[in-house]
């Protein structure tokens, strides 16, 4: 559909180079399109919504066996982790590779105040996020001083940088040794302790979902979304950038670090190579790049798609590296043929086999020929149109506006 | 005073784009900024909007330095600004484009839903008044260059400035919509808005502007009112090149 319209468009485009003034005005949108496409989406989103919701409260008890289960555990960590970087990448632009980071410290936050201080774990957790947000403030305040290329770099080396801390500063992390964080509930067999963190997940995945909605539709995401269009630009209109992406950045620092913790007590064993790696950082891109990052849900389904091949390949091909090489092609295939991620993908195929109502309309001939006689009528006018009054000139505006009135075209 | 400016200076390497300019332009009227190309017109905007950092000298805005001020402060003081080569947000729509202008921002207005109908209403008065309120749900990007630069402008008027500074309004526009923009300015003057125009169509300059300040190598050589400055030996000198 967009295709449609974009060909509508510069077919307009040229005809006004052609004709000259005549045809300035000939992209016209029928607005009412939109609008009922628009209400055919939510009913469908709805439905999708309820739907996927169940799926997932069901799925501890359809698992057949509590390896399958954890493995929808990990989806869901993978979910949340997704979704927590694109509070960042998805509505800004800023590519953080690095974003393991705040897994990490999410994990050993939690994982190291259980130890040091014998809290609870979920106060452990709490707490850990609460770290997370305040070591995220510095390092987004540095970091986001740079653009493009050079902030991919920055978040690289932090978290480079925190993989050779927390593997030397052996006697506070454990390095490599590891370090184990005792179960919160310790009375729970496996499966049921595997059942009791998807429904954590779960609830941790909701609540950041709905945080990222919230923010979509909020003025504060509108203008966090031309940042990512445009930065110098949504400056000089007067958003406050710097302040605004770092507030991004933070919340995507939190979810992602919420969700680092829970994993912590989830799994129970920390290594620095895991929790700091690049490659963690590398899926959350890739998941949520191929969900579609201007969607609410792609980090969650590209999550879904990457969690269960990455699951599929360990499984087949074991502890061979055949994932990565697997992983990597998948980026290669979404940069290149969906550049939008699969969700816009799919919207347009679902488009293409609906009854046409393009929502960029041509202009019929008794129209042109309206237009033409304006266009007339203030040639000759020109000196006039200098001196027209402001009466004169709404009045014109709303003469636009009357004759592409959508009832009339769209009947 | 409305803006005023003190020796200020930027340099790129070797070409010194703004010279030590000192420039005053009126409140409350339609000030014109003009000069060949490359005299530093474009650079000089961009040092008054905070966009880059001037070398030396200062910027000050009703009275009130504005030299350090990073280009977001600067709009929020009340100064909009569109660009020469026409900026709008591509992949958004109009109407979004429209929502994006922040003069006061507070936690309420920031959490505030965007389909919020008063800030609706107002962007449509907006598109109404420079004519493409047809085009509310369109993607910016498929918009025309001449309705991009409306678009543009709606954007800036959103954020309701006291001061528009425009660079080149007419550039790249067919003569219809030059009219259309010349009276809009003259509209928007009446009702209090100051301007200042870049602009290279003498014509619309001469109609349009109450002064004008004529730039030559990155700083001011002659102003005045437009038909004392057509008449200008240094002017013609600076344009003919002789
Ligand atoms: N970012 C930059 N880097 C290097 N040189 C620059 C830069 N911006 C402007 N210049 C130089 O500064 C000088 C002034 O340019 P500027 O764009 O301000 O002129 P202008 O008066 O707006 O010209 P025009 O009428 O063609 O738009 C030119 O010589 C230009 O090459
Ligand atoms: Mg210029």
């Amino acid at each position: 559909m967009r295709n449609d319209s974009e060909r509508t468009a510069s077919a307009g485009r040229t005809a006004s180079a052609d004709l000259g003034p005549a045809l300035t005005e000939t992209v016209v949108v029928a607005p009412d399109a939109p609008r009922r496409r628009r209400r055919w989406s939510r009913a469908v989103s709805l439905a999708l919504l309820v739907v996927g919701a169940a799926l997932v409260l069901s799925f501890p008890f359809i698992a057949p066996n509590p390896y399958i289960l954890s493995a929808g555990v990990v989806i869901l960590n993978y979910a949340v982790l997704s979704t927590g970087w694109n509070f960042m990448g998805g509505f800004t632009g800023y590519i953080s590779l690095g974003h393991a980071a705040y897994f990490g410290l999410g994990a050993y936050g939690t994982g190291l105040i259980v130890k040091y201080l014998e809290l609870p774990g979920f106060v452990a957790w709490v707490l850990a996020a609460l770290v997370v947000v305040a070591i995220s403030v510095p390092v987004g305040i540095a970091a986001l001083r740079v653009r493009g290329a050079s902030f991919v770099i920055v978040s690289i080396a932090f978290v480079l940088i925190l993989l050779l801390v927390f593997q030397s500063w052996r006697e506070f992390t454990g390095g490599s040794e590891g370090l184990i964080v005792p179960r919160p509930f310790p009375d729970l067999l496996r499966p049921e302790h595997h059942r009791a963190f998807f429904y954590l997940f779960a609830g941790l995945l909701a609540a950041a979902l709905v945080a990222w909605w919230v923010i979509d539709r909020s003025k504060f995401g509108t203008a966090l979304k031309s940042i990512r269009e445009d930065e110098d630009k949504a400056r000089s209109l007067g958003v406050p950038t710097t302040r605004y992406k770092l507030i991004a950045y933070v919340l995507s620092a939190l979810v992602t670090g919420l969700g680092g913790g829970l994993y912590a007590l989830w799994f129970g064993d920390l290594d620095p190579i895991f929790q700091f790696s690049i490659l963690i950082g590398s899926y959350m891109v890739l998941m949520a790049l191929l969900g579609g990052v201007r969607h609410l849900f792609g980090p969650l389904l590209g999550a879904l798609i990457v969690g269960i091949a990455l699951e599929y390949f360990k499984l087949e091909f074991g502890d061979t590296q055949f994932h990565l090489v697997a992983a990597g092609l998948l980026l290669g295939v979404v940069v290149l043929f969906m550049p939008d991620g699969v969700i816009p993908a799919v919207g347009q195929l679902i488009d293409r086999f609906r009854p046409q109502q393009t929502s960029i309309r041509d202009v019929s001939a008794a129209e042109l020929l309206e237009q033409n006689r304006r266009s007339d009528a203030s040639a000759t006018g020109a000196a006039d149109a200098r001196e027209a009054s402001g009466e004169a000139s709404t009045r014109d505006a709303s003469d636009v506006s009357d004759a592409s009135d959508p009832k009339e075209v769209t009947r | 005073m409305n803006l005023e400016t003190v020796e200020l200076t930027k340099s790129f390497g070797g070409v010194t784009a703004v010279d030590h300019a000192t420039v005053r332009f009126v409140d409350g009227k339609v000030n014109g900024l003009i000069g060949p190309n490359g005299s530093g017109k474009t650079t000089f905007f961009n040092c008054v909007t905070g966009m880059i950092k001037p070398d030396s000298g200062s910027v000050a805005y009703r009275g009130k330095d504005i030299t350090k001020h990073a280009s977001d402060r600067v709009a929020r003081a009340g100064i909009g600004r569109s660009f020469q080569l026409c900026r709008v947000f591509p992949r958004m729509t109009v109407m979004e484009n429209l929502l994006v202008a922040v003069r006061h921002p507070s936690v309420r207005t920031l959490l505030r839903s965007a389909d919020d109908e008063h800030e609706r209403e107002r962007a449509r008065h907006w598109l109404r008044r420079v004519g493409i309120d047809h085009l509310e749900h369109a993607e910016a990007r498929n918009l025309s260059y001449g309705q991009q630069k409306l678009l543009e402008l709606a954007g800036v008027l959103m954020g309701d400035p006291d001061t528009i500074m425009l660079d080149e309004p007419a550039g790249g526009v067919n003569p219809a919509l030059i009219g259309r923009i010349a009276t809009l300015v003259r509209e928007l003057n009446e009702e209090g808005k100051t301007f200042i125009i870049v602009e290279h169509n003498m014509e619309m300059v001469m109609s349009l502007c109450d002064h004008v300040v004529v730039f030559d190598r990155g700083r001011p050589i002659a102003e005045g009112e437009p038909s004392m400055i057509q008449q200008d030996p240094r002017v013609l000198e600076a344009y003919l090149g002789v």
